[in-house]
């Protein structure tokens, strides 16, 4: 089988700081990492093609330090790296995100199973993966922890709330992962990191990939950010630690002080 | 040298700190610390090319290794350095122990020794010091001497002693430096050789998780084969021609371990409220402990930088470059890291908290490679050179160089470098005239200010850059005013110490004072707070707390 994993390079958010006054993230300084989701989404498709030998191919979009989150997929056994890059793709929202991946997948060819991360740490949308689905017209299972494949049958274990669901598909599916400790991302070797260089990488612009210009960037895109705020700051939470009665003791007492029982 | 582009060594570099993170915590290393044990499994794993391969940036693509260029190198050691200086110097001590192959080593040697440094997770020691001869190795007392067979070297017999050799009791191979009838050569000598011993474990004061011992040569046969180049009497020039990049390598350390113990000063500075506000906003705090030395760390590594870009393009030596690199960043991250301490207050004396670690661990930085004293000799030896040759114009016309960058640049403290070269091209040219160098504190105290102003100049050039280097974490408005509060320092530190340096040891300055234009220097001074003000706020934010 032939597989794609879609990446996507994103700030650390751990390290972003948002400017109160002008509402913008203070990028400078801050390290560009994996999206997380699509770490756990590559490791996946990593043991697949350990256990049956399929093809990895890593689609990402973005500037060209972005090439950085598909010569890591390389190093760690991916087969080949594309990164979708060209000014016409700057500003894309979900959708046209969405448009561009799919366009890409189009030209690689046959494909029969998607990864993507659930979500970017970055914007928290969970849209784009099941966009390229749709965009391809294909089958989609959202929030996979586990997969096994049998012959021409994809086994996918999603969470559900409260539980778990086995689902069953068939070739070409797509399938957004959430990070579950059967695939914990690895980091490669610098030997690793070193021999990646010699694997097929690819730029392709808009022009490649037969993109129409309305359909990317801002122009193509439906929604747009009106504000970003950090959300008000709540008071610091009071932690009691001992055994349960104490714990109730102490909190009735609280309550008793700041008149919640008057 | 050529070195890795930017993408894999970042690459690499996750690689070294997610690894440090899951396999290398906090709790472990302090538990190693007290224990003064050597983690062999850790060192192990680092150097497994499965795992991690660290040593094979030093190692040749052709022979099995990744040919890390002098850059990559720097950034690999500050990285290390981060994790644990003795961790960091296990590994140091493996660069350094290949080196003379590197350098000195014929074809078949490299294709044996260096594949199978590469391959079999070999810890390398580099064997030098004995006890009479540190940074003076004319005094070797190791001896090899010559075992002939049918009326050939068939190879040699060494005894003597080496002392303090890092990863001495651990390590599977050793490149020895011994006097051999033909002069002072590198040999390579195994573990398993008979009549070879190591002797205990130091218990150092820090760097407590790198193993430290003396060894013991008694007529330890080694086949000619393993005469590093097969030639005796080139050791001493095959030590000497990697100072400039081994030197690198150590201010690297100093910067690294420096810089880790400051951030962890800024992150708590904002936590601990006192009277009302927390550290971070005190200028009684940040203005004292923090920025002076943070801005220091930045300089210096601006100016490791641009010795490892000269070496990557093909210098050789810059040994005077590379002492002025060691210098800066080990004798400022020690300061650095003690300030951290002070920071934290009484939690910086506990062990509970990594500064108290990194501030016994950072002092090795000013003694190993060359001691902080033999570097400032060094350093003024090399420009003294300059000054003669170029009849008092060397720093005069680096001087001129930096005010051109002034009028381009105007906000990077040029004009106060172009001041500080200025005053130190006095200072020389005083001191030449009055003779004043048969004084050996004048000399080593010269050192210290070429270093001084040096280090400005550089930085001043480095934030005039259009686009910063990777490592930068910094604004153009942060960066910039860091250098120009490095600018100022120098510009009054070379003027005023400069002159009592002259005034100490002869009857007159003659027109010194004039020379180095104290006046210019004072009016320069101007906006110092405020630019320490701007250092301060970049830091917290830059630097926030967990």
């Amino acid at each position: 089988m032939n597989i794609v994993v879609c990446v996507k390079q994103v700030p650390d958010t751990t390290e972003v700081k948002i400017n109160p006054e002008t509402g913008t993230l203070i990028r400078a300084g801050v390290p560009s990492i994996i999206n997380p989701y699509d770490h756990f989404a590559l490791q996946a498709a990593l043991e697949l093609k350990k256990k049956h030998n399929f093809k990895v191919t890593l689609v990402s979009m973005g500037p060209p330090q972005a090439k950085s989150v598909v010569q890591l997929g390389m190093a760690l056994g991916a087969d080949e790296g594309i990164l979708l890059s060209d000014m016409a793709f700057a500003g894309s929202d979900t959708w046209a995100t969405s448009y561009a991946l799919a366009k890409a997948i189009k030209k690689i060819g046959k494909v029969d199973m998607i990864f993507t991360g659930m979500q970017a740490i970055d914007g928290d949308t969970a849209q784009t993966g099941p966009g390229v689905a749709q965009q391809l017209g294909m089958a989609q299972i959202t929030f996979c922890e586990h997969l096994e494949v049998d012959g021409r049958r994809i086994i996918a274990r999603k969470l559900i709330d409260g539980g778990h669901e086995l689902v069953e598909a068939r070739p070409p599916v797509l399938l957004t992962m959430i990070m579950h400790k059967d695939y914990v991302p690895v980091y490669p070797s610098f030997l690793s990191v070193n021999a990646s260089l010699k694997k097929p990488f690819h730029v392709w612009n808009a022009a490649d990939i037969g993109a129409e210009e309305q359909y990317l960037g801002l122009k193509g895109s439906p929604t747009q950010v009106d504000r970003i705020y950090p959300p008000p700051q709540r008071e610091k939470a009071a932690m009691f630690s001992g055994s349960g009665s104490e714990g109730a003791e102490k909190i009735m007492q609280i309550m008793k002080q700041e008149h919640f029982l008057d | 040298m050529a070195s890795i582009d930017a993408i894999s060594r970042n690459l690499m570099l996750d690689s070294l700190k997610e690894y440090a993170k899951r396999r290398i915590p906090f709790d472990l290393i302090r538990e190693l610390d007290e224990k003064n044990e050597f983690p062999a499994d850790i060192l192990k794993e680092m150097y497994d090319p499965e795992i991690l391969g660290v040593h094979l940036l030093m190692i040749p693509e052709e022979y099995g290794g990744i040919s890390g260029g002098t850059f990559d190198i720097y950034r690999v050691c500050e990285a290390l350095a981060r994790i644990d200086l003795g961790i960091a110097t296990g590994v140091f001590a493996t660069f350094l122990g290949t080196d003379p192959l590197n350098v000195g080593g014929t074809e078949e040697q490299k294709d044996k020794w260096l594949r199978r440094i590469a391959t079999e997770k070999l810890l390398v020691a580099y064997a030098a010091t004995e006890a009479d001869a540190g940074s003076d190795l004319i005094n070797l007392r190791t001896r090899a001497e010559h075992v002939v067979k049918n009326g050939k070297i068939a190879g040699y017999l060494i005894s003597g002693n080496k002392q303090w050799i890092s990863n001495g009791g651990v390590a599977d191979m050793y490149t020895v430096l011994a006097m051999a009838p033909g002069g002072p050569s590198w040999f390579i000598v195994e573990r398993d050789m008979e009549g070879f011993s190591p002797n205990k474990h130091e218990d150092k004061h820090g760097i407590r998780l790198s193993n430290t011992a003396g060894l013991s040569l008694d007529n330890v046969y080694v086949p000619a084969e393993n005469l590093i180049g097969m030639e005796e009497g080139k050791g001493l020039l095959q030590a000497q021609a990697v100072f400039g990049y081994t030197r690198v390598m150590v201010a690297a350390f100093g910067l690294g371990a420096g810089a880790e113990a400051m951030e962890h000063a800024i992150r708590y500075s904002q936590q601990r409220i006192q009277a009302g506000t927390p550290l971070c906003d005190k200028q009684g705090y940040t203005h004292k402990l923090i920025v002076p030395n943070y801005v220091h760390m930045e300089a210096a590594r601006s100016y490791i930088e641009y010795t490892s870009l000269r070496l990557d393009g093909g210098e050789h030596g810059l040994q005077t470059e590379g002492a002025i690199a060691k210098y800066s960043a080990s004798e400022w991250g020690n300061k650095a890291a003690d300030d951290a301490i002070q920071a934290l207050g009484g939690y910086g004396y506990t062990k509970d908290f990594p500064v108290e670690k990194i501030k016994r661990d950072i002092k090795i930085t000013c003694i190993y490679e060359g001691t902080s004293e033999v570097l400032e000799m060094t350093i003024y030896r090399g420009r003294w050179q300059e000054h003669l040759k170029s009849r008092g114009k060397y720093y005069l016309d680096m001087a001129d160089q930096l005010d051109q960058l002034h009028a381009k640049v105007p906000g990077v403290g040029a004009h106060a470098s172009a001041l500080a070269l200025r005053a130190l091209g006095a200072v020389l040219e005083e001191c030449r005239v009055q003779k004043l160098t048969r004084h050996q504190h004048v000399t080593f105290k010269l050192g210290r200010l070429i270093a001084a102003a040096e280090v400005a100049a550089c930085f001043s050039r480095a934030a005039a850059e259009d686009k910063y280097s990777e490592t930068v974490r910094f604004d153009k408005q942060g960066w910039q005013a860091m250098a120009r509060v490095m600018a100022r320092e120098a510009a009054l530190n070379t003027a005023m110490e400069g002159l009592a340096l002259v005034l100490g040891a002869a009857d007159t300055a003659g027109d010194l004072s004039d020379a180095v234009n104290i006046e210019a220097v004072q009016a320069e001074q101007k906006g110092m707070i405020a630019d320490m003000d701007i250092v301060a706020a970049k830091l917290k934010q830059t630097f926030k707390a967990k």
